[in-house]
């Protein structure tokens, strides 16, 4: 009987999530598969970076504070230094052109919204219109 | 209680066989009727990120860890890279074990651009060797010293094949394990068969 009612309220509990839940939940997990096969190989599973050769993602000022920047990267690159908590990084990243900008949406989900991040769901729309500001400049 | 006796017993031959285990060692090997001789690594002259002379000499009476990468490798070297700091890191008060990588991009990856790599990566030569030189030189040392694939191919996407292994090196030169350098839990194992081999000596 006590399992049955267990059950019951967990039941309950999960189709009580809203669809923007559901929605979060499904950027979240695809942008970790992407994560991981775009960015974990030099900024690692855990996002911790590696030496002064490549940032972290994890902990990192730079990714709390420069959202639009941080989508516009995952696109285009960048070829300045970085500063990332106090430490300079000179290394050039390449961008990932065949990145769409669902893709994009996904993995910039899956990043802030871990490692302590809340930042919620990030739209395509919120991508495609970032990605065309840094197009033109 | 005899029962218990047996079965503990049994734990303790079982865990004995499994820490006591001597490491293998690899290779072709000759037996002579007296001795027997094992596979070595073979005579090699590469320069390190300092410009210094790296031969076998350099390794004498020392336990090493060997890799093949080239910095602008984006696809396994990072992983790579960052397990093997993990092996620096590890060793950090173990003055006997040292590090070798080789880039197997010799004509790109100068001796000035595996010292800002080695800098970036944050680690010293005193421990830890980047090696460039000659290219076939290289090549050779891969395949027949270690056992590891390294060769140029336009057709991979960063223009190379080669493994991602780590070679574990004893002080008489003789390779006693090799593990995928970018698997952590490969690497645990590696750590553990430095201390083994360190104990080997003693």
């Amino acid at each position: 009987m006590r399992l049955l009612v267990i059950s019951a309220s967990l039941f309950l509990f999960f189709s009580c999530k809203s669809k923007s839940d559901i929605e979060l939940q499904q950027y979240y997990i695809q942008g970790e598969v992407l994560y991981t096969k775009y960015c974990g190989n030099c900024h690692q599973e855990d996002g911790s970076g590696l030496g002064l050769l490549y940032p972290p993602i994890n902990k990192s000022d730079f990714i709390d504070n420069n959202f639009p920047e941080v989508i516009c990267i995952m696109r285009y690159g960048k070829s300045t230094p970085t500063v990332v908590n106090g430490k300079t990084f000179n290394q050039p990243m390449k961008g990932i052109a065949a990145l769409t900008d669902l893709d994009v949406a996904e993995i910039a989900t899956y990043i802030y919204n871990n490692w302590d991040r809340r930042r919620g769901i990030v739209k395509v729309e919120e991508v495609a219109a970032e990605m065309n500001k840094c197009k033109q400049e | 209680m005899r029962s218990l006796l047996i079965i503990s017993f049994i734990i303790l031959l079982a865990s004995c066989k499994k820490n006591d285990q001597p490491l293998p060692i690899f290779g072709e090997r000759e037996f002579n009727g007296k001795d027997t001789t094992y596979h070595t690594i073979a005579p090699f002259a590469f320069i390190d990120q300092d410009g210094a002379l790296i031969t076998n000499d350099t390794f004498a009476d020392k336990i090493y860890v060997a890799d093949f990468f080239f910095t602008t490798c984006r696809t396994i070297c990072p992983i790579m890279k960052s397990q093997m700091k993990r092996v620096y890191d590890a060793t950090a008060n173990d003055p006997d074990v040292l590090i070798l990588s080789h880039t197997i991009d010799p004509e790109y990856d100068t001796v000035e651009l595996l010292n800002n790599y080695a800098k970036m990566l944050e680690v010293t030569s005193d421990r830890w060797h980047f090696v460039t030189g000659e290219r076939d030189s290289i090549y050779k040392a891969a395949q027949t010293s270690y056992f590891v694939t390294a060769r140029e191919d336009r057709t991979e996407a960063d223009g190379f094949i080669h493994s991602g292994a780590f070679l574990l090196v004893d002080k008489k030169q003789r390779i006693r394990g090799k593990y995928d350098g970018t698997r952590e839990a490969d690497v645990d194992r590696l750590l553990n068969d430095i201390k083994k081999l360190r104990s080997e000596g003693e």
